[in-house]
């Protein structure tokens, strides 16, 4: 296990933050999860089903950009399929640099990374489909009440066992 | 606010009953949005896999991801130990 993140004053550099969001992307309803959720394995990473989400405003170029053009953000999802042709992924998100995902998607959603792990055996199977999601979300209850557990819901009716999370 | 909505996303999925494990590039705020299991990279925001078409790095990220799931039996934020600079001294 590598080493733990010193965690010495996280605490008040996220409260400032929180601060620094509300002051200037009119930030509202902070919302952290109530309690750390923590599920073990249900089975060993060889046998299991994984899927992916991003948060690095990942859609096809045949589904909706997110909505980045107003302070409001974007709460929505889309889905991706495993098996996509990677040169029809777009990067809608204006709070990063997207340019290292526009050459490269794997640098915010690995597919590849992933294609390789279940062809050496580490991993069961790739999920049927990942999500592609644009994570400025001043106001984050949305997301939180409705997308999150409706992503579960995709994930869970397609038989994923584990989820893997990258921001942009 | 990519890190609070990958927290938050996280936190649902594992409610949902499916263990999760996420990339973090900003300590701070995936610390105070609570998750199951995180690893902090000190890569630029835009490069959590590394550098584009650097498969040899995205690999060890993702390895060592895999390895959080493996190892981890209660909630863990670990920092992984690569640099964007040198990252050749990783292999």
């Amino acid at each position: 296990m590598p080493n733990p993140v010193d965690t010495t004053g996280l605490q008040e550099k996220f409260d400032a933050w929180i601060g620094f969001v509300e002051a200037n992307h009119h930030g509202k309803n902070n919302r952290i999860n109530d309690e750390i959720a923590f599920q073990p394995l249900k089975k060993p990473l060889s046998e299991s089903t994984v899927a992916l989400v991003t948060t690095a405003g990942a859609h096809l170029d045949d589904q909706p950009p997110f909505h980045v053009e107003t302070v409001a953000g974007d709460a929505g999802y889309r889905q991706i399929p495993h098996d996509v042709d990677q040169s029809k992924l777009r990067f809608t998100h204006t709070h990063y640099d997207t340019s290292s995902a526009e050459i490269d998607p794997n640098v915010v959603l690995p597919i590849d990374r992933l294609n390789e792990a279940v062809a050496a055996g580490r991993v069961g199977a790739a999920a049927p489909f990942h999500m592609g999601m644009m994570g400025f979300n001043p106001d984050p209850s949305e997301l939180q009440d409705v997308s999150g557990p409706a992503v579960a819901g995709q994930f869970s009716d397609a038989g994923v066992d584990i989820v893997l999370l990258v921001p942009g | 606010m990519c890190h609070r909505s990958v927290g938050l996303v996280q936190g649902a999925i594992e409610r949902a009953g499916m263990p999760t494990a996420s990339l973090s590039l900003r300590p701070e705020i995936t610390f105070g949005v609570r998750v199951s299991r995180a690893a902090y990279v000190r890569f630029p925001m835009g490069n959590p896999f590394g550098e584009p078409d650097h498969p040899e790095q995205g690999r060890l990220v993702f390895g060592a991801l895999l390895d959080l799931l493996e190892d981890a039996t209660g909630p863990e934020f670990v920092e992984l130990p690569y640099r964007w600079k040198r990252w050749e001294k990783w292999l």
